[in-house]
């Protein structure tokens, strides 16, 4: 991680994190769910001392010298008691776990929300892509990692302390030199653990790589629209041996970890061994000499045996913290990040054609080391229709997105009848635009969905009937199985349709239509349709676009002929502009660009 | 019964297939049973023996006995070690060797079989269970479990009868009887037996409710990873739904996905605990129970009190082991549905047999293709998509393919490369049934760039080269023949340069970019007939006219076939052929065509009139 990045994070410190995860807990689960950690843990301190101290106890009562029946009683009674206790532990403990599973669930909605009403030219950018990957880290990687574990943890850790306070009482009290030499032995045996898990640490980059490719690998090699181009390029083969090398890859990084967990292991084993010999030894010692009796030798076996795992559980649960410590504070980061100010008026003159003007705009994408848009002054009129071309990378698709306000110049001003965009509610300006971008897809949820953008049952069903119509997919739909309502793509609703190419772009068209906003662009709309589709596509533009202004991006430079204005963009600057008969006579760029294309359409 | 057998038959089928990828994982696991209850036994009777020995007060032979327990333990456990060493690794490539089974059998069946959404749906299926169970090697385990528990039950219920056998000493009155061997005898086999009745019923109950469960919500992980990859994840959505104010409409859709999510999870929880708190429930009272019997043996004198706390481990020991097959034989039991399912998959034949003889090598490029009255339909589907086509396609010809969207024009070129079959009518390859050839080599014999050509996060060079043998010399002709030499220079590591960033940092490559990658993969496999669909669709007008120009060197003594929307690109083609609603409506030159005045006029008109 960079330093910048590492200092970004340094904001959230732990208390605040333990506070932050806890104060949602309460928010998304009530109280209760505190009772039952509480509970759970109570219980897990209390369940091991019993059992550790059961022989003990067990050998007090058979030796104790009472009537027979009594010392049978007594035994069945301790017996009956862990019992219960076990079960008590074991229930709470599942049940804690069911609720933090859940809290992570229902924590989804608000990191859900914030990725969709955040900022989105900070959502876009590469530092926001990294920010919300690594805060996605938080919700979805399992239960093991993430803000479940990390509220979690937290309450192990509690119960392990207090298990180490019991035990550490008990055998304080018989002798200060055995505990402290306990306490010392631990130490070295955590030692080990944490150099293993250190040397795991610094290979986890590594073996995350090859993680990333495997999945890489698994997932493409399946995905349906791949089939045409593996088969017969013979990669068929070259998947599965791919996969296979990085099988061969992750194995052999996990074996170089188990080697330091085999020593870590091993040199546990050999502790544990000159410990118990140190311990058994002190016992039948203080036995001998009468100071101690059976039942007490067998509870200090259970106690020093137990103290060990006390000591690993405080330690795991330390770590688990710390190890969730980076992907809360990434969450954390996350959900600060790019807020978009609220209370900024909306612009004047709501409904009606605006007037756009440009000034000195100038773009640049974050960590790109050119400008997209150069120093671009425009002024696009009400009710103009404009039309911007220009080859691949010219920077025409960046610049809608400034026109439109999804993105905000880095110099430069734009304005909006007049008003600075940066003055006014981001919100508001999105509803004075109805925008059809390059990328062709539906979501895959009902088709009123899709068009409307309201729930479905809320929708105008009038005003979706006569977009259909307009944009030429009412038929289709009629046809549909649940007509408006089917879904799109099988994603969330196995029954749904896939629409193809140029149904997709009609409901796209459908889309704007339904939302009638005073400015129209469309970016590159007719890529994926056929000759006599798109003519009667322009057709359909034409009649949407009267009394608005709009602005249209094609690669086919007839279809700008319908455009007031064209705009011919090279490198971010406007190279030139003019109705298409001026540019032609003009000559220069714009010229023999359309001559390139025409040249095929002349009669031989 | 029967369905034990069957089960068996699949986890064992299973063991055999692990065997076979790693012979040493099966061996490990055993000897790791060995160590186990070599260790667990030793600790019982040692224990036991020193504690009578401290009893008796005989502490040089307690203490002998502590340091032979701790030497066992010391032994057994630096062993153990040594074998766990193992374990990590070689599960973890039984695990993810499953993913690679699936795929090659995958790629060894039809297409048209892959692409069927059942078939799809059954491979998936095996996977999503597989990372929920954490895959194959966990049967391993179980069987492994499974094993342990049934040698523990044979150990164990010889103590336990020793134990019953045993007789009180002196007179106890009615604990005295209770003491008795018969008695003794009763009283554990009626805990066995009703909690073995209680488990049995108990359990086959508690699988149905989670199977039950878990099987209406299969499918859910899919559409949580669109929700999260395809909407919330997904860079180039974010704007539409701020510009179309969708976000209330997806949060809604999105909740209402999450209150099922959340009402699944519960439930499964709920259930899982219920089944554990019944198991708690049985297994407290088989302990309560078994503890009473020893104790009883105790006080009344017929075992010791350091007998005591062996004969206590061995009845544990029992319960455990007893309990342990009950649960890990249901766990088996989950577990083989979806093994279930991966081998009927593995089973699954190919619909249409793949032919054997070999494609005639010809340097000529002689090879001439046919339809024969050909007709298609989608599996699954009733409508035709390709009725009755028969055509010709030319030895070194340059052949376009126009129609309106729909019209057939890319199923044509899927049955002519053999990924589909036709349903009716045949393809013919200088006059034979290509359905008789060899699929591998029949393939070979085409260069296609489909109109949704897709590209991996590979690099520049392995992109072009694919699955053919990498020519450093090669791969830059077929570059620069596709206009593409020039940016795969500017990149830092040219050929080595990486795609994408999924997976390292690589570049990112525009549409146009990547089209002219796709076209160059074309080139490089060199093969007899080149396919375009589409292959200017993303590219800028000046691109598209360098396109063009090259096309003639491109598909230089080689059968050609061109699909376009951009009617400007019959022009530099020798035949065209105009589909219609599946079926070739018209065919000829483009002077011919143009003059005729039916629909390629049409179609023509409409793009031209603005050019002119």
């Amino acid at each position: 991680m960079k330093e910048a990045e590492m200092k970004e994070l340094k904001r959230y410190p732990i208390w605040s994190n333990c506070l932050y995860t806890f104060r949602a807990l309460r928010r998304e689960e009530g109280t209760r769910a505190f009772a039952v950690c509480v509970g759970d843990t109570l219980c897990s301190v209390l369940l091991p001392f019993l059992e550790a101290a059961m022989a003990g106890a067990a050998a007090a009562c058979l030796v104790s010298g009472k009537a027979p029946w009594v010392r049978l009683l007594m035994v069945a009674g301790y017996i009956l008691l862990l019992q219960g206790v076990r079960f008590l532990q074991g229930n709470l403990k599942e049940l804690r776990n069911k609720l933090f599973f859940l809290f992570r669930i229902d924590i989804t909605r608000e990191f859900e929300r914030k990725t969709l009403e955040m900022d989105i030219q900070s959502l876009e950018s590469a530092g926001g892509r990294k920010k919300w990957e690594a805060a996605q880290r938080n919700l979805y990687m399992g239960n093991g990692a993430g803000i479940e574990a990390y509220a979690k943890s937290y309450w192990d850790m509690l119960a392990n302390l207090g298990g180490l306070a019991v035990y550490g009482v008990i055998v304080g009290r018989e002798s200060g030199f055995l505990l402290a030499f306990l306490v010392l032995q631990t130490f070295i045996v955590t030692g080990f653990h944490l150099l293993a898990a250190r040397r795991t640490y610094g290979m986890e980059e590594e073996i995350e790589d090859i993680w990333k490719e495997f999945r890489y690998l698994r997932r493409e090699s399946i995905l349906p629209g791949n089939g045409k181009d593996i088969r017969l390029y013979r990669m068929d083969r070259w998947f599965p041996e791919a996969m296979r090398e990085s099988i061969r890859k992750i194995c052999a990084l996990i074996d170089r970890e188990e080697n330091g967990y085999m020593a870590a292991g091993m040199g546990n084993r050999l502790l544990t061994f000159a410990r118990s010999a140190v311990v058994y030894g002190w016992l039948i010692r203080e036995m001998l000499l009468g100071s101690l009796g059976l039942p007490a030798f067998l509870l200090y076996v259970g106690i020093v045996a137990g103290f060990e795992a006390w000591v690993r559980g405080f330690l795991e649960a330390v770590i688990n913290i710390f190890s969730n410590e980076k992907i809360m504070k990434s969450y954390r980061d996350f959900m600060d990040y790019g807020i978009v100010e609220e209370g900024k008026p909306a612009p004047g003159k709501q409904g009606k054609p605006h007037e756009i003007r440009l000034e000195h705009v100038t773009f640049r994408y974050e960590g790109s080391r050119e400008d997209t848009i150069q120093d671009l002054s425009l002024t696009i009129r009400a009710g103009e229709k404009l039309a911007l071309v220009g080859r691949n990378g010219a920077g025409k698709t960046t610049l809608i997105k400034l026109l439109c306000g999804l993105y905000r110049p880095s110099s430069g001003k734009i304005y909006l009848d007049g008003q600075d965009m940066q003055t006014l509610s981001q919100r508001e300006i999105f509803r004075e635009f109805a925008v059809v971008f390059q990328e062709v897809f539906a979501f895959s949820f009902p088709l009123s969905e899709n068009v409307s953008c309201a729930q479905a049952g809320t929708e105008d069903g009038e005003r979706l009937r006569r977009c259909l119509e307009k944009a030429g997919l009412w038929e289709r739909v009629q046809a549909l199985p649940k007509k408006a309502g089917t879904s799109m793509n099988q994603d969330m609703d196995k029954e749904g349709v896939t629409l193809s190419g140029g149904e997709l772009q009609k409901m796209m068209l459908a889309r704007a239509l339904y939302k009638d906003a005073p400015v129209v662009i469309l970016d590159e709309p007719t890529a994926a349709l056929d000759p006599i589709a798109e003519s009667e596509m322009y057709e359909k533009y034409d009649g949407m676009i009267r009394g608005k202004t709009a602005v249209f991006i094609s690669h086919r430079l007839s279809s700008t002929r319908f455009c007031d204005r064209i705009l011919f963009m090279e490198q971010g600057r406007i190279l030139q502009e003019g109705s298409h008969e001026s540019l032609m006579k003009q000559g220069g760029a714009y010229a023999e660009l359309f001559a390139l294309q025409a040249r095929y359409y002349q009669k031989a | 019964m029967q369905k034990l057998k069957s089960i068996h038959r699949t986890g064992f089928r299973i063991m055999k297939m692990i065997h076979r990828e790693d012979s040493l994982i099966i061996p490990l696991h055993l000897l790791k049973v060995a160590l186990s209850l070599t260790q667990t036994y030793a600790g019982l009777f040692v224990t036991a023996e020193m504690i009578d020995a401290l009893l008796l007060e005989e502490y040089r032979k307690a203490a002998g006995l502590a340091l032979l327990l701790l030497g066992i333990g010391l032994l057994l456990g630096l062993t153990e070690q040594l074998l766990r060493r193992q374990f990590k690794g070689r599960l973890t490539k039984i695990w993810l060797i499953f993913y690679v089974w699936l795929r090659e059998k995958a790629f060894s069946m039809d297409y048209e079989t892959m692409e069927n959404p059942e078939a799809a749906e059954k491979l998936l299926f095996s996977e999503r269970t597989s990372d929920m169970y954490g895959g194959l090697g966990v049967l391993l385990c179980h069987y492994t479990d499974i094993l342990q528990a049934i040698l523990n039950i044979f150990l164990s219920v010889f103590l336990v009868g020793c134990l019953c056998a045993s007789g009180p000493r002196g007179e106890f009155g009615l604990l005295g009887i209770l003491a008795r061997p018969l008695p003794s005898f009763l009283l554990f086999a009626g805990t066995l037996g009703g909690m073995a009745f209680c488990a049995f019923r108990g359990f086959g109950k508690f699988a149905r409710r989670q199977m039950e469960i878990f099987q209406a919500h299969t499918g859910e992980e899919h559409k949580l990873m669109y929700l999260n990859q395809q909407i919330f994840g997904e860079a180039k959505v974010g704007k539409i739904i701020r510009i179309y104010g969708m976000e209330e409409m997806i949060l809604h859709n999105s909740a209402e996905f999450g209150k099922r999510a959340r009402a699944y999870f519960s439930a499964s929880c709920d259930v899982g605990r219920a089944e554990a708190n019944a198991n708690r429930l049985v297994n407290a009272f088989f302990t309560v129970v078994t503890y009473f019997l020893v104790a009883l043996k105790t006080v009344t004198g017929a075992v010791t009190v350091g007998a005591f706390t062996r004969y206590a481990g061995a009845l544990n020991q029992f319960g455990g082991a007893c309990f342990s097959v009950i649960a890990k034989h249901g766990e088996l039991q989950k577990i083989c549905i979806y093994t279930d399912e991966f081998l009927k998959f593995l089973d699954t034949e190919n619909i249409h047999g793949k032919g054997s003889i070999p494609v005639e090598k010809r340097d000529d490029g002689e090879y001439e293709l046919a339809f024969e009255n050909v007709s298609f339909r989608y599996p699954g589907s009733e409508i035709p998509v390709l009725k009755n086509v028969n055509c010709r396609i030319n030895i070194r010809g340059k052949m376009a393919v126009v129609g309106r969207n729909g019209a057939g024009k890319t199923t044509f070129i899927k049955l002519l490369c053999r990924l589909y079959d036709p349903t009716e009518g045949r393809i013919t390859l200088n006059g034979v049934d290509i359905r008789k050839y060899s699929q591998e080599e029949y393939r070979g014999l085409f260069s296609v760039v489909f109109q949704d050509f897709k590209l991996f996060s590979f690099s520049v060079g392995e992109n072009v080269a694919a699955g053919y043998e990498w020519q450093e010399e090669k791969l830059w002709d077929a570059l620069r023949q596709a206009e593409a030499d020039g940016f795969v220079r500017d990149m830092e590591k040219q050929l080595d340069t990486y795609l994408y960033k999924d997976l390292r940092d690589g570049v990112a490559v525009s549409g146009g970019e990547a089209q002219k990658l796709a076209l160059a993969r074309a080139l490089y496999k060199d093969a007899p007939v080149v396919i375009l669909d589409e292959p200017t669709a993303a590219l800028d007008a000046k691109a598209e006219a360098q396109i063009y120009a090259r096309f003639n060197e491109m598909v230089e003594g080689r059968t050609s076939i061109y699909i376009s929307h951009r009617m400007s690109s019959c022009r530099f083609c020798d035949e065209i052929i105009v589909f219609h609603e599946g079926e070739i409506v018209e065919r000829g030159s483009h002077e011919e065509l143009y003059d005729a005045g039916g629909r390629y006029t049409q179609m023509w008109n409409a793009q031209a009139r603005y050019y002119v």
